[in-house]
């Protein structure tokens, strides 16, 4: 699809920002993610260009913007909801349940 | 469905998950032959990026056969086909402001190509 | 400007991995354990130090860097090297004539086993876009001017095989040994957007072993 993932070519993105002895992970969060993809790809829960495709699916201004674990969640939440791993209702309902604890 | 085990951890990430396919096909193309990409904008998966589309290139090296992407994202099976590595000018994608020794390779599959 | 949101609080983000990963936990998909496993792996064990000790052994070796020009993946497994993101190599050489330089224009595609998980320029807008488009301005960016006679060769890692630059022998390495040549070879390097340490920052770190040999 022509979506905001096929960059090659475009203007105005910014400047390439290289972090001076960046780690490989820059919060735990990222750390989790990774695994989580790894993990349920090892699974058998999606194959690879599902999950590229997606990331492509994601809102582009999100996309663009977000860090970049976030694509991986979005991708990981998006294929388990729709091969029925998981109900969106459940995910929603898990979050606002840490959200509270997290008070 | 099969779940990852901390002991399984060295094995699949030494061993990884190759996207190579085992089928027989023959190759569309031969290598030094002049290709045109196709001009597809499908809604679906593809890996065939939108600053290739049209312009000409060089096939330089086939790198075997692999399951294309276009089918296997939307459950529609391996289609296993060629990929080769095909080279193109940075003039020729990008126009006169390229310089005249950017060169450019993309790996394609039979399908994202045509014969000039 | 696109910059990712790196400092968000608590967040949204970071509770959303959180349930993700206590629901996938609780229903017995997900193995916490294989988890923190595989994030030791990554974080910790796989990295560039491999690449770079590919690089010192094709240095060193001319029979083995035919082997790792015609066949990547044989003869990066030659080494151990094998595996996730990397189960199909194509390793491309610098000379004077020809600098190299890697991308993923659709995604972040990067060759694991060898190189570890990508920075974080490798797999943002500005690099993705750029690099296909104005490789000499990036490479000036990044410090790298390469002469207009050279060719500069920009591979696009749309599929799965996986790419990383084979640089030069930095000059007056002749007396270091693989494991002093290995350690003059950077990620950046094996990317294409970095040069091989000198032979003097060589020197001096080989001048450091001698003494401490003694």
């Amino acid at each position: 699809m022509n979506g905001a993932h096929d960059l090659g070519g475009m203007h105005g993105l910014g400047s390439i920002d290289a972090e001076p002895n960046e780690p490989v992970f820059h919060e735990e969060w990222e750390r989790r993610m990774f695994g989580l993809f790894i993990a349920t790809f090892a699974g058998g829960h999606f194959n690879v260009d599902e999950f590229r495709h997606a990331i492509e699916r994601m809102d582009p201004a999100h996309y663009l913007e977000s860090p970049y674990y976030e694509h991986w969640l979005h991708s990981c939440e998006t294929l388990l909801v729709e091969s029925g791993a998981i109900s969106r209702k459940e995910l929603d309902a898990r979050v606002a349940k840490l959200e509270k604890e997290a008070k | 469905m099969p779940v990852l085990k901390a002991d399984m951890v060295e094995t699949l990430v030494k061993t990884g998950a190759s996207c190579r396919a085992d089928a027989k096909v023959a190759p569309r193309f031969r290598c030094g032959e002049r290709i045109v990409v196709r001009n597809i904008n499908p809604l679906h998966h593809t890996r065939l990026p939108r600053y290739v589309r049209g312009k000409r290139g060089t096939v330089e090296r086939d790198r075997g056969v692999f399951v294309f992407p276009d089918t296997n994202a939307h459950g529609q099976g391996h289609k296993a086909q060629h990929v080769y590595s095909v080279r193109f000018t940075g003039r020729e994608l990008w126009g006169p402001q390229a310089s005249e020794r950017d060169i450019l390779y993309l790996d394609l599959w039979d399908d994202y190509m045509d014969p000039v | 400007m696109v910059h990712p949101r790196h400092n968000a609080p608590l967040s949204d983000t970071a509770l959303r991995v959180k349930a993700l990963e206590s629901l996938l936990v609780e229903k017995g998909l997900v193995d916490p354990q294989a988890l923190d496993a595989l994030i030791d792996t990554y974080e910790n064990k796989v990295g560039p130090h491999n690449g770079a000790r590919v690089v010192a052994r094709a240095w060193t070796d001319p029979a083995y860097k035919r082997r790792l020009l015609e066949d990547a993946t044989s003869a990066i497994a030659e080494l151990g090297y094998t595996g996730i993101q990397g189960e199909d190599m194509v390793v491309v050489e610098n000379t004077p004539e020809v600098h190299n330089m890697v991308v993923c224009t659709l995604c972040s595609c990067y060759p694991w086993p060898t190189l570890g998980l990508p920075p974080n320029w490798y797999k943002s807008a500005p690099y993705r876009s750029r690099a296909v488009i104005d490789p000499r301005g990036v490479l000036s960016e990044f410090g790298i001017a390469v002469p207009d006679t050279a060719e500069v060769r920009v591979w696009d890692s749309n599929a799965e095989l996986r790419y990383f630059v084979l640089p030069m022998r930095p000059e007056g390495t002749e007396e270091m040994n693989e494991n002093e040549l290995a350690g003059l070879v950077t990620r950046d390097s094996m990317i294409g957007t970095g040069l091989p340490k000198t032979g003097a920052a060589g020197a001096s770190a080989k001048a450091d072993t001698q003494r401490r040999r003694k």
